[in-house]
């Protein structure tokens, strides 16, 4: 067992929101609200959940590109919120990111070699001499060939930017990465592509992945770990094996039950989530999730959930709660039990209305 | 579950022959669409998938005639079957084609912010598509498009009626877009990714309403979308394109029991499905989509393929399987879309002799071909 590289503790980010002429706060945009996992050194933790959920601005919030409003945020002991000036610089340089656009993020009037080696004049890390070398490696260990160092990104496709993206990060050789929905934007033959380039990245280099993604079964193939994000706050978390497997908390079961598969044996009974989800500006009361739960009661409108742990194994839901306790801990028993229950509940109204 | 209407033997309610839509740009002439043949029977559903670039947003519009110059519907026929006439949409004056479209063809696009205009209400817009199709007074086209917001189950129908997009969610513009796509009681709806905008919940629910209306409506449905998960859940039948060219088409079923094309076939092997516990690397279809200025020659997938039969010296990725005498390569000519069991077509000189075929999941749990 070796210590966490990353640890975050009760991890708030608020956004304020201002109106009117003195553009006074009038309320906050609870984006984040109260997160706290660890990621050990060469793991991955995989993190999902729908738009909005608040799980760009967890990331965000670690590398400090968004200043978070309270709780900790520790990477290789250090504190990061603390970090100022050139410690913060430092920093940085071993924690890098990796954004879902790569036709947004990288600059059009610069060049490969110029976009790669950017971090490396910022950082003042090599010679100009050695700089080229570097750049090379980079793009070598991301399958990039030395012909492309002259070219702009136009000239490249949606699979091959992401890679120049990937080298950028790569190049200030980095101990850990923010990959913030790196594949959603490629076409499909080619995500495969990346994501075998990002795990064998992984393994030779002993990179430490935070990997974020609406993208349930990728994420299961990535992840040692999965935590599912509702509403700014942590339903679930688990082993991605323990939580594929056993998802006790009823918004990870409507999930997993959503994504369409080509598997008629896999196909579970979809439960179909009535409404919206709230806006975080207003989040309600209790149990987040309460007003879209086939399952809430009036203990889940009123308080709020507190996390019932097991080994592998960690969720924010009463429901969930009770059964585990009823089943002595037993999480298979539990995720049968509740599994069993959302299908009877989760029956979509039939509509009423005939067209003319 | 469903049930699916039999298969009609008359005319189908839409016959696509040949169809090429090209692009002239300064850089050449882009072939986007290239000898597209499909056909939808009335109150099915028809899946069509493939990555970007392939062909299937271009050839929905081209049926819509609302492909933008410098593209043009160079060559075919869009025979649609309506009312007991038949008109060739390919050909058909425009004004002619403005009370198709719309009217007896609805369509869904994929980015409901945009395809909505932000100035009208909700209930504005979907009254003016009625006031343009049909005979009507306002009240009644208002009182129409109340009802088709409760058709589509949106929450508060009468106040959303005074709505602007922006007040809406992304779920709640879709359904918008839905109650006006079935306002005039079309008989196809073309819906063109009309969830990858949404979140899984989100499109979830779309997806649901979309079969419900369709077994209400008996609305034939065109559905666009690269995602194989979605057209295996609400299609009931798909053509698979790749680079302006169907290269698959089957009954779902049948497709998804028994796929044949090495393209297909690398798409199921290439997404990890939940659950399913992968080792090792996914498999990877090599290369990328090729820009249609650069089509290859002969079969468009053979530089991707694993199963490509070329002339030895030419077999660049090393991969290819040497070709046995008399067989013709792959590179050399443009492999028909034969029929290999009822109702399943594939573009490919070699699918009869891959091996005996494989499920998707078997696919997805590892199993491709020998």
């Amino acid at each position: 067992m070796t210590a966490p590289l990353v640890e975050v503790e009760q991890l708030q980010t608020y956004f304020p929101i201002r109106r009117g002429l003195l553009r006074r706060v009038v309320g906050n945009v609870q984006a984040v609200d109260g997160v706290s996992f660890s990621i050990a050194r060469g793991k991955t933790l995989g993190l999902v959940g729908e738009s909005g959920c608040g799980k760009t601005t967890v990331g965000r919030s670690i590398l400090r590109l968004v200043e978070p409003t309270g709780g900790r945020v520790s990477f290789d002991g250090l504190a990061v919120r603390d970090l100022r000036g050139r410690d913060l610089r430092n920093l940085r340089r071993r924690m890098q990111v990796v954004f879902q656009d790569p036709y947004g993020s990288l600059n059009p009037r610069m060049t490969v070699r110029a976009l790669i080696e950017e971090g490396l004049i910022i950082h003042g890390l090599c010679s100009a001499r050695e700089r080229v070398d570097r750049v090379v490696r980079a793009m070598e260990r991301t399958g990039l060939s030395r012909q492309a160092l002259e070219r702009y990104p136009h000239e490249f496709s949606g699979g091959q930017r992401q890679r120049i993206a990937i080298a950028r990060a790569l190049v200030l050789e980095p101990d850990f990465l923010v990959l913030d929905e790196p594949i959603s934007a490629l076409d499909l033959s080619i995500q495969a592509q990346v994501v075998n380039l990002l795990i064998e990245l992984r393994e030779q280099l002993g990179l430490t992945y935070l990997f974020i993604s609406h993208d349930l079964s990728v994420v299961e193939h990535v992840s040692d770990e999965v935590a599912v994000m509702y509403l700014g706050r942590i339903v679930e978390q688990a082993t991605a094996a323990a939580l594929y497997a056993q998802p006790l908390h009823p918004y990870t079961l409507a999930l997993f039950s959503a994504v369409p598969t080509v598997d008629p044996a896999r196909r579970r009974r979809r439960i179909v989530l009535v409404g919206d989800v709230p806006s975080p500006s207003n989040p309600p009361r209790g149990c987040r999730f309460h007003p879209r739960c086939p399952l809430a009661e009036s203990v889940c409108r009123e308080v709020d959930p507190p996390m019932v742990s097991l080994p592998e194994h960690a969720v924010h839901c009463h429901v969930a709660a009770r059964e585990l306790a009823r089943s002595g801990g037993n999480a298979s028993v539990a995720a049968a039990t509740i599994a069993t229950l959302l299908a009877d509940r989760a029956t979509p109204p039939a509509a009423t209305l005939s067209p003319s | 579950m469903i049930e699916r209407p039999p298969h009609p033997r008359h005319a189908p309610l839409l016959a696509i022959k040949n169809l090429v839509t090209a692009f002239h740009t300064p850089a050449g002439r882009i072939p986007a669409v290239d000898g597209v043949s499909l056909s939808i029977e009335r109150g099915r559903t028809l899946g069509i998938v493939g990555e970007s670039g392939c062909g299937k947003s271009v050839t929905a519009m081209s049926v819509l005639r609302l492909v933008a110059s410098p593209g043009r519907i160079e060559a075919g026929e869009i025979l649609f079957s309506s009312g007991g006439t038949t008109l060739d949409l390919a050909t058909l004056p425009e004004p002619a084609m403005r009370s198709v479209r719309g009217g007896r063809i609805g369509m869904i696009f994929q980015e409901p912010m945009t395809s909505l205009n932000p100035v009208f209400t909700v209930g504005d817009q979907i009254a003016e598509a009625v006031l343009l199709h049909r005979r009507v007074s306002r009240e009644a086209a208002r009182a129409r498009a109340l009802e088709m917001l409760q058709l589509v189950r949106l929450a508060d129908p009468r106040q959303r009626l005074d709505e602007y997009p922006h007040q809406l969610s992304g779920g709640m513009r879709q359904r918008v877009m839905i109650a006006m796509a079935l306002a005039c009681d079309p008989e196809l709806v073309i819906a063109d990714e009309p969830t990858t905008a949404l979140d899984v919940t989100i499109q979830a629910q779309i997806l649901e309403l979309l079969s419900e209306l369709r077994a209400r409506l008996g609305t034939a449905i065109v559905l666009i979308t690269h995602d194989l998960g979605v057209v295996a859940e609400t299609c009931d039948d798909v053509a698979v394109m790749y680079a302006g060219r169907v290269v698959e088409q089957a009954p779902a079923a049948e497709l998804f029991a028994r796929p044949r094309h090495p393209y297909t076939i690398g798409l199921l092997a290439a997404r990890p499905s939940p659950g399913m516990k992968h080792s090792g690397p996914l498999r990877t279809i090599p290369g990328m989509v090729p820009l249609p200025q650069h089509f290859p020659a002969g079969c468009r997938f053979h530089p991707r393929c694993a199963y490509a039969r070329l002339p030895g010296a030419e077999s660049g990725s090393g991969r290819a399987v040497p070709l046995p005498a008399g067989e013709l390569p792959c590179n050399a000519a443009v492999p028909p879309l034969h029929e290999v069991a009822p109702g399943h077509l594939v573009r490919c000189f070699h699918a009869e002799s891959l091996g005996p075929p494989r499920s998707a999941q078997e696919i997805a749990a590892g199993g491709l071909f020998p």
